[in-house]
């Protein structure tokens, strides 16, 4: 089976998309593209005012950009790699670059086409360079972006492929040298790309995990034998709010058939009663920067801007404050989904709120079950938590103070895809202990001969392919990995 | 690799922490550690096999030796049974998840655990201090995940997962019930690392499922390489600062230590002493006649600084005290005259500790707030006493330092952020039994991130400074430059000499030489010895 081949146009791409790109598909120039690309380069060079680039050297450096194109391009690129710390994955530099190729793609930066297919090449054969992941401010400047561009033209770095053998850029007989334009340079560095390529995978997460959540608590429901009155689609609607509304039709659906539950018995703790108000609310905050983060992705976040009939524009796209003050949003209702996850966890292992044995385990004493994975989800909780504060609030003066307010969304973008990690071990353990008080309930020792709902059912059985019942105590750490790793490939959506 | 270390649960500083965890020194069992572990050991041996009887002829429940754990602490486990209690706590407590804890720190991690048990009132054999031992010097590491530990309890995740590797189920035979661990190279199932490095695991006996996981020895272990690091940090920190002072031409009456002992902080006094020794002998300070202070990040750096130096002081008290202290619960004192020597405690919680870390992350975070104001001034045309804007070579065409600058700044952002504090939280687990926790594990990891963050900053400024003082020596001879700075001037130029071409090599390249402690060495050689804020012993 061969990978799909997306086309990119500077003007569609879909998060989804870019999550794929990143993952391995192929990409490829959409019809149209390399010639509203060439007409912006050609409009550049046809332009008689005076060069952006030299304007942006003179501007940020206080002196003439240097004599030759040449010289120009390398200095500035060779500037700008200042990256530090661990390396991007290759998941992280392939969305990266497919990003600024889409930016790219719109045809606003006066670049040739020509140069955008260096990264296609690269990123169809799977060559990428090794990107420090640290020191972006997320506004003009990205050295994550130059220490691509620095390798993807020869300057130096190194290549490698998908099995860490290094690749020769002058070996590779198929490609022509390219002399970047100094405007070229510019526009493959400028913006915050880092912050936005990272948050588009981070969206596409949270779509799995809220997903995922939906899941988990719908087999929670199960397990505690809720009240279904709280996801009553007229009572919802009454309050407005599309998510909840949303998440409830689902869970119905999650719980159509189910014997277990009851309806109009006695109302639930708000772990359980309140799922649709808080991932409800969740699935609303992620609706906007879902947006907010496709409108990133599409739009023209270089700076200079050509406008072919208007001219050239010196703008503030390049400053990532939509991007840094939606992902912080992201950060909080993904803390909020696994917050309410661990309290089901906790209710389903505590035997007094239960009515299940003590940490989900017969013969408990001797057998400590399932405990220390409600300890894990706290502690994953608390841990979201602090990953949730705000970096959209700092900012912090820099380059002479001409870039006076900067917008941290790379420290939002940083913080939310460990948050993302994070919640997909939570709600592992939510359904590791669903399942199990399941199991229980239906075992016959609870005058509960209940049956699942048709989606519950479907729960159950991808959580026992996965991880069997806990009979006696075994080493733990294995099946919190599998269900953690099967949350990740998203098979509870 | 020293002489070995004896393990007492007395005696144990931050140097042999460091020299166990990073150098491999070797580590043995004290003798007289050995006797009090065998007589704390004999007396859980009679309370598991039920020879504690109350007068009414009733064998006398002892928390975890005979009963379940945590809220099952209601129910009693018969004698045979305790063996498997203890194997079964092992295997359902290894919890984590997420990355691999460095080997470095799980190194710390089990020097610890085996230095609170040698104190000799966890009631486990004296073999499971010298198996531990055994691991340490022979390099076998187990596989710990860094995530899920509450720090309450301890850090029983983690400890659980060194628990697999070390010992053997009764009948269970199973290899992949032994974890992982490293050894020579290979990642292997615990067991078969253990049998290459010729040790025998142990089958539990009674309390030894506890012994081994109740401590927050993951916390202590971060947090003391934190400290240990953010002391060398603030060494570092001093030394560019004092370059920066140098470049920036500043007024040293900042430093005076008679205006220094009328706000007589420790931490101030010590890093304006540091300062004057680096900055001994410079005829570059003060040099501008109608200067008479400088801006905030030049002339309180002995306060910003030096209340950094007095928060990571009070952290690493903390953190020494947690060296040598017993965790376990319950503990035996086995000169207790009564029936029941075991006492129920909370010696566990990670709270001090967790407390502590989250101070360091504040002290830390500072230290390259400060640092990265001075670069901002450095390469900032009308703040730098008339350097080059942005520090550039007016021969190359480049933007000097701005874009690291820039990268310092993102820096300092993100260690604001880790600068939350995690032990002002909290989330009940266990039923309630264990329901105000440390998150103490979570604050440690993020000091040492803080710390690797910081580090990253501080290079940078090495380098601005650098490259000013560079431009500098345009007017000036290099016997101009203080003792301690012209040594650092010397060695940072040694390194950019062969560092790469881009900011990112030479800042990497810089961070190589004061990581392995060569820079401060090579300063202190001609400036004599600089204070720091954790005491080597």
């Amino acid at each position: 089976m061969s990978a799909p081949i997306y086309q990119i146009d500077g003007a569609n791409l879909s998060t989804e998309q870019l999550s794929a790109i990143a993952h391995g598909a192929g990409v490829t120039l959409a019809a149209g593209v390399r010639e509203r690309m060439s007409a912006s380069a050609q409009w550049l060079s046809d332009h008689t005012g005076p060069d952006p680039f030299d304007q942006k050297w003179h501007w940020l450096a206080g002196h003439e950009a240097p004599a030759t194109a040449s010289e120009g391009v390398r200095a500035f690129l060779r500037s700008h790699c200042a990256g530090v710390g661990p390396p991007l994955s290759r998941i992280e530099i392939r969305a990266l670059m497919t990003a600024r190729i889409n930016t790219l793609a719109a045809g606003y930066s006066a670049i040739r086409p020509q140069v955008i297919d260096r990264y296609l090449y690269l990123l169809n054969h799977d060559y990428l360079p090794t990107v420090p992941s640290q020191g972006s401010l997320g506004a003009a400047g990205c050295p994550q972006l130059s220490h691509i561009a620095w390798a993807a033209f020869g300057f130096g770095g190194t290549l490698d492929d998908a099995s860490g053998n290094p690749v020769d850029l002058r070996e590779l007989a198929d490609l022509a040298p390219i002399a970047l334009t100094p405007k070229e340079a510019l526009a493959l560095v400028n913006g915050p790309a880092l912050a936005i390529a990272r948050g588009v995978l981070a969206v596409e997460r949270a779509k799995t995990l809220l997903r995922t959540a939906e899941s988990a608590a719908s087999l929670s429901f199960e397990c505690v034998q809720a009240d279904l009155n709280c996801l009553n689609d007229a009572a919802l609607r009454t309050r407005h709010h599309p998510g909840a509304v949303q998440v409830a039709a689902t869970m119905r659906a999650h719980l159509e058939g189910s014997t277990l539950c009851h309806t109009g018995r006695a109302p639930d703790p708000f772990s359980i009663r309140c799922t649709p108000a808080v991932l409800g609310a969740a699935q609303d905050a992620l609706d906007y920067i879902a947006t907010t983060m496709h409108r990133e992705l599409n739009g023209a976040t270089a700076n200079p801007l050509i406008l072919p009939s208007a001219g050239l524009f010196e703008t503030g796209n390049l400053h990532g404050a939509p991007t840094a003050m939606a992902l912080d949003h992201l950060k909080v209702a993904l803390a909020q989904v696994a917050s309410i996850s661990e309290r089901r966890a906790f209710r389903m292992t505590y035997g007094q709120l239960s009515g299940l044995p003590s940490f989900l385990v017969r013969s408990s004493g001797i057998n400590s079950g399932l405990m220390l994975a409600q300890y894990t989800a706290a502690s994953l909780v608390s841990e979201c938590k602090s990953l949730a504060f705000p970096a959209s609030v700092d900012s912090l003066p820099t380059a002479q103070h001409r870039e006076d307010h900067v917008s941290m969304a790379s420290i939002a973008a940083e913080t939310c895809l460990r948050i993302t990690e994070a919640v997909a071990d939570v709600l592992a353990i939510e359904l590791m202990c669903a399942a199990q008080g399941c199991d229980l309930r239906m075992s016959g020792d609870f005058n509960d001969h209940g049956t699942l709902g048709t989606g519950t059912q479907q729960t159950l059985a991808r959580v026992r392919a996965v991880v069997p019942k806990w009979t006696e105590d075994r080493v733990l750490h294995p099946d919190l990995a599998a269900l953690g790793k099967a949350v990740r490939d998203g098979q509870f959506v | 690799m020293g002489t070995s270390i004896a393990l007492n649960g007395e005696t144990l500083t931050f140097a042999s922490l460091v020299a166990v965890a990073r150098d491999s020194q070797p580590v043995h069992l004290d003798d007289d550690a050995r006797e009090r572990m065998t007589r704390t050991y004999e007396w859980v041996g009679r309370a598991a096999r039920g020879e504690l009887l109350n007068p009414r002829g009733e064998s006398v429940p002892i928390y975890g030796i005979n009963t379940g754990f945590g809220s099952l602490a209601r129910l009693r486990i018969p004698e045979e049974q305790a063996s498997k209690l203890s194997w079964n706590l092992m295997m359902s407590h290894a919890a984590g998840v997420g990355d691999l804890v460095p080997e470095e720190v799980v190194r710390a991690m089990m020097l610890l655990r085996a230095n609170a048990l040698a104190k000799g009132v966890s009631g486990c054999r004296p073999s499971l201090v010298e198996t531990l031992a055994g691991m340490l010097n022979a390099g076998v590491t187990p596989e710990v995940p860094e995530q899920g530990s509450c720090g309450s309890s301890g850090d029983l995740a983690p400890l659980a997962h060194l628990a697999l590797v070390l010992f053997q189920g009764p009948d269970d035979e199973d290899v992949t019930h032994s974890g992982w661990a490293s050894f020579a190279g290979d990642r292997l199932p615990g067991a078969i690392a253990m049998e290459r490095a010729g040790l025998q695991r142990l089958i539990p006996g009674p309390k030894d499922g506890l012994a081994i996981t109740n401590g927050a020895q993951l916390t202590t272990a971060l947090a003391a390489l934190a400290a240990w690091d953010a002391s060398e940090l603030v060494v570092l920190a001093e030394i560019a600062a004092a370059m920066s002072w140098e470049a920036i031409k500043g007024v040293t009456r900042a430093l005076d230590p008679r205006i220094q002992a009328l706000r007589p902080y420790r931490g101030a006094q010590d890093c304006a002493a540091n300062l004057r020794t680096l900055l001994n002998g410079s005829r570059i300070v003060d040099s501008i006649h109608a200067k008479v202070q400088d801006a905030y990040a030049i002339r309180c750096t002995p306060q910003i600084m030096g209340a950094s130096r007095d928060g990571m002081r009070f952290a690493a008290q903390q953190i020494a005290i947690e060296l040598n202290a017993a965790t376990d619960n319950p503990l035996i004192l086995a000169d207790e005259a009564g029936l029941n020597k075991a006492y129920s405690a909370g010696m566990f919680h990670g709270e001090p500790v967790g407390m502590a870390a989250d101070h360091l992350k504040v002290a830390i975070c500072e230290v390259g707030a400060l640092s990265e104001r001075r670069i901002f001034r450095l390469t900032t045309g009308n703040l730098s006493s008339r350097l080059p804007p942005l520090l550039r070579d007016p021969e190359q065409p480049d933007f000097g330092m701005m874009v690291p600058h820039a990268t310092a700044a993102s820096l300092v952002s993100a260690n604001r952020a880790l600068a939350w504090p995690s032990s002002v939280d909290s989330i009940p687990t266990c039923e309630d039994q264990e329901d105000i926790v440390a998150m103490s594990t979570t604050a440690a990891r993020h000091a040492r991130r803080a710390v690797a963050n910081a580090t990253q900053i501080v290079c940078i400024e090495l380098i601005s400074a650098f490259t000013a003082l560079t431009h500098r020596l345009d007017e000036h001879s290099i016997e101009d430059l203080g003792t301690g700075t012209k040594a650092a001037y010397r060695a940072i130029a040694d390194v950019m000499e062969g560092a790469g071409e881009t900011p990112s090599e030479a800042i990497e390249a810089v961070r190589d030489l004061v990581t392995s402690g060569a820079f401060t060495r090579a300063v202190e050689s001609q400036s004599g010895p600089l204070l720091r804020p954790v005491e080597i012993a």
